[in-house]
């Protein structure tokens, strides 16, 4: 039992909140929301000589074989500084299955220029009903000679428009069990046959609609077995959870130091409002909740480097983390009063951003499903 | 990172279960247990204990001189959890002896006291039963006001006050006494001295209290110049404040533990019940709604498990836990309490029937569950003074009081 990192991910936590703290204050946060590409190139080429990219891949691939728990860690730090960049969609969602499942040929393509901060991709899964049941899935792929036919539209893609290949999950063929007869595909996302629309959200993340109008893809660019893509899409799923709630918790920590410390500065009645019970008892709250959701989050963490991820575990940490996000980040509010109810103050940055995380990969409902099952419910 | 438990913890795990196979009764759900209550269940308390006490578990965090184990941290942990779990009675032997009498005369005790009182715990004897004398009806949440008196008369001192909320003082047979030595100091905290009293001390009476099973836990105690030996004193005059606190923050570490163990087994309680009841046509795990706060619960279960694991870790580095145990304390308080309200929805009705009763359900423990938990959340500090302590020592708040 310990619950110590080691002395790298130390060194990888500080680096990281020091390079991003410098790079992305929430001045520049809040001028890449408002841009078209939603990142900056020049961080994203910091990102990738850092390490960050290919902080998983093997040494062949350009990378230094870090652990999952270093991805956790430094997903924690980009959460608390919220900096946007298409990390998650392209590490995260996309490269990590590569990873596991692609094909020689597809790592050796793909995961070096991943790795070098020249490659982006995504993962375009949802479709309108944004459902996570593999019945939903219904955009379909057709063989015709060496190449498959893509057709059908996918939701909530995100950085679609600034990808450069995207992993599609579409059906393949028709089985009895909707687990069955769904393929992954490796798509360029500039093949014909593409459209892509912008979906303007309240985080300003770069989310859009991707429809595949007969979109021509190679046999060879199938990732895994081809109707076995389930297993892919139940992998990336533990995975991308779980950074998805690391990014949460580290969201959430900042939200509690920042409110903490307004808490302290903040004088009415000649005293700091952090004196005042009613005040205290809501921030030791919020220290319970995010304490809990990133130890959580640790425990999904360690079985899935231990390679026995239990969906207890998993979606215990998103279930807790969509809520705790939420109640954190409107107690933050309300102990910040009137002047956090702004535009311009930097509570509102992460309020924001709670739908955004909530709905990536699943909301409480969806995960409290899958624990009772889980628990043989 | 790493959550796995040794293979010696392991083992000692195995060692216990098959323990509670060969001592309990299999049908035992005793997660409420209030031992110190009816003469039967004491006596099967005292009886385990005993048997506790021969394999060295009872006072296992003891140092081998004083009759432990010297057993680790971890090692604690796992019994702790595998108590709560599985409900093993005399455990605690009325609380005080094992957790906090020992650990804090071997802090501050005698070589005296240390050799009369420890091996007494320690073999599981009734003469090593203790209660601990520190709440008084104006001393609460606010204990260092307490008014209780200990006034030095030649070779021994003179108890006169009030205790208050005292469990097991109808079973034990010594008191761990917090008493004021010097009334006159203006700072409360300052003239606090502790003491062991026999409880068969002239000028003591022990009246019981019923909480709302009709239980008889805890008790008031009267202190009608109680003459106490001065020997008796435990560590230095006036400093008892300090002593308290020390021995405190090691004890309140496993708070977390028993309570994962037996929030585990109440949630594996209402899963089995909900997959074996039919309700309208359909089992009751078929119906998404109990589905969804069946795993509410789980999440919950988990995290406190979590939060019990990383004190006890944070302990074996080093450090004294500050604010952990509050955590632990106020976010188990609450597993409990949703675990009482999720447990009389999925049962319905009959959680509202007696653990007697041929109708009632899951041995009644439900039952037991709501009508234990209002006394979780405010013994051994109120959900308000947690929070108040995670507020000023985690986030350095300023004092609210």
């Amino acid at each position: 039992m310990d619950f110590g990192f080691s002395e790298q991910q130390q060194m990888l936590r500080t680096s990281a909140r020091d390079f991003l703290a410098k790079e992305c204050p929430t001045t520049k946060v809040r001028e890449l929301e408002e841009s078209e590409k939603g990142y900056d190139s020049q961080m994203w080429n910091a990102m990738a000589e850092l390490g960050w990219m290919g902080l998983l891949f093997p040494e062949e691939y350009g990378g230094s074989s870090g652990t999952f728990m270093d991805l956790v860690v430094l997903m924690e730090e980009m959460g608390r500084s919220i900096a946007p960049s298409p990390f998650f969609s392209t590490v995260c969602l996309s490269a990590l299955p590569i990873l596991q499942y692609g094909s020689s040929d597809q790592k050796e393509h793909i995961l070096p220029k991943v790795a070098k901060g020249e490659e982006i991709l995504s993962l375009a899964l949802t479709e309108a009903s944004m459902s996570l049941q593999p019945s939903n899935i219904t955009s379909h792929a057709t063989l015709d000679g060496e190449n498959y036919l893509l057709e059908g539209t996918k939701f909530f893609v995100r950085d679609a428009a600034v990808a450069n290949h995207l992993l599609v999950v579409a059906r393949t063929s028709n089985k009895e069990n909707p687990k069955d007869g769904i393929t992954l595909f490796l798509v360029d996302a500039k093949s014909p046959g593409i459209e892509i629309e912008e979906i303007t959200t309240m985080a300003k993340e770069k989310h859009s609609v991707v429809t595949f109008n007969k979109t021509k893809v190679s046999k060879t660019d199938v990732i895994g077995q081809v109707d076995q893509g389930w297993n892919i899409v139940e992998f990336i799923m533990q995975r991308a959870v779980t950074l998805k709630c690391a990014e949460v918790v580290g969201s959430c920590q900042a939200v509690l130091d920042m409110t903490t410390q307004y808490a302290k500065d903040r004088i009415q009645f000649e005293r700091p409002i952090g004196s005042f019970q009613a005040i205290q008892h809501r921030l030791a709250d919020m220290l319970i909740d995010v304490e809990g959701t990133q130890f959580l989050v640790y425990q999904a963490s360690c079985s899935i480097e231990e390679g026995t991820p239990s969906d207890l575990q998993v979606s215990a940490a998103k279930a807790k983390a969509n809520e705790v996000f939420q109640k954190a980040t409107l107690d933050g509010v309300q102990i910040h009063g009137a002047i956090g109810f702004t535009r311009d103050h930097d509570i509102g940055l992460y309020y924001r951003r709670v739908k955004a995380a909530e709905f990536a990969m699943g909301d409480a409902d969806y995960h409290r499903e899958r624990i009772a099952v889980d628990l043989g419910l | 990172m790493d959550f796995k438990f040794s293979e010696k913890e392991e083992a000692l795990r195995r060692d216990i279960r098959q323990f509670v196979k060969e001592e309990i009764p299999p049908d035992w759900f005793a997660v409420m247990l209030e031992e110190e209550s009816r003469d039967e269940d004491w006596a099967f308390a005292m009886s385990i204990a005993r048997k506790l006490a021969q394999r060295g578990w009872l006072t296992m965090a003891w140092p081998k001189e004083y009759g432990g184990q010297g057993a680790t941290l971890f090692e604690q942990l796992v019994y702790g959890e595998e108590v709560g779990y599985w409900g093993i009675p005399g455990t605690s032997m009325g609380v005080s002896g094992v957790a906090w009498v020992g650990p804090s005369l071997i802090l501050f005790g005698t070589e005296e006291q240390k050799k009369q009182y420890m091996p007494l715990i320690a073999s599981g004897e009734p003469d090593g039963v203790w209660c601990t004398g520190y709440s008084e009806p104006n001393a609460g949440s606010d204990f260092a006001n307490l008014q209780t008196k200990a006034i030095r008369e030649g070779d021994h001192y003179v108890i006169n006050g009030q205790k208050i909320w005292t469990s097991a003082a109808h079973r034990a047979r010594w008191c761990w006494l917090a008493a004021r030595t010097d009334p006159d100091n203006p700072k409360k905290h300052k003239g606090i001295s502790l003491f062991i009293v026999d409880m068969k001390s002239p000028g003591i009476t022990v009246r019981p209290l019923l909480n709302y099973g009709g239980g008889h836990i805890f008790n008031e105690m009267f202190f009608d110049n109680v003459k106490v030996p001065a020997c008796n004193l435990v560590g230095e005059e006036n400093r008892g404040w300090y002593q308290l606190m020390q021995a405190l923050a090691y004890e309140r570490g496993s708070v977390g533990s028993g309570l994962c163990g037996s929030t585990k087994r109440i949630l594996e309680g209402l899963v089995s019940y909900a997959k074996e009841t039919q309700y309208e046509g359909r089992l009751l795990s078929e119906n998404p709604l109990i589905r969804q706060k069946l795993a509410e619960r789980a999440i919950e279960v988990e995290t406190l498990k979590m939060f019990a694991y990383q004190t006890i870790w944070k302990m074996t580095q080093g450090a004294i836990p500050v604010y952990e145990p509050s955590r632990d304390k106020a976010f188990g308080d609450q597993v409990m309490e949703r675990l009482a309200f999720t447990g009389t929805q999925v049962i319905g009705a009959y959680s509202q029937v007696d653990p007697g009763s041929k109708y009632a359900r899951m041995k009644g423990s439900i039952e037991r569950l709501y009508l234990f938990f209002p006394g979780i959340t405010i013994a051994a500090g109120t959900d308000e003074i947690e929070k108040n302590i995670i507020g000023q020592f985690a986030l350095g708040l300023p004092r609210s009081y």
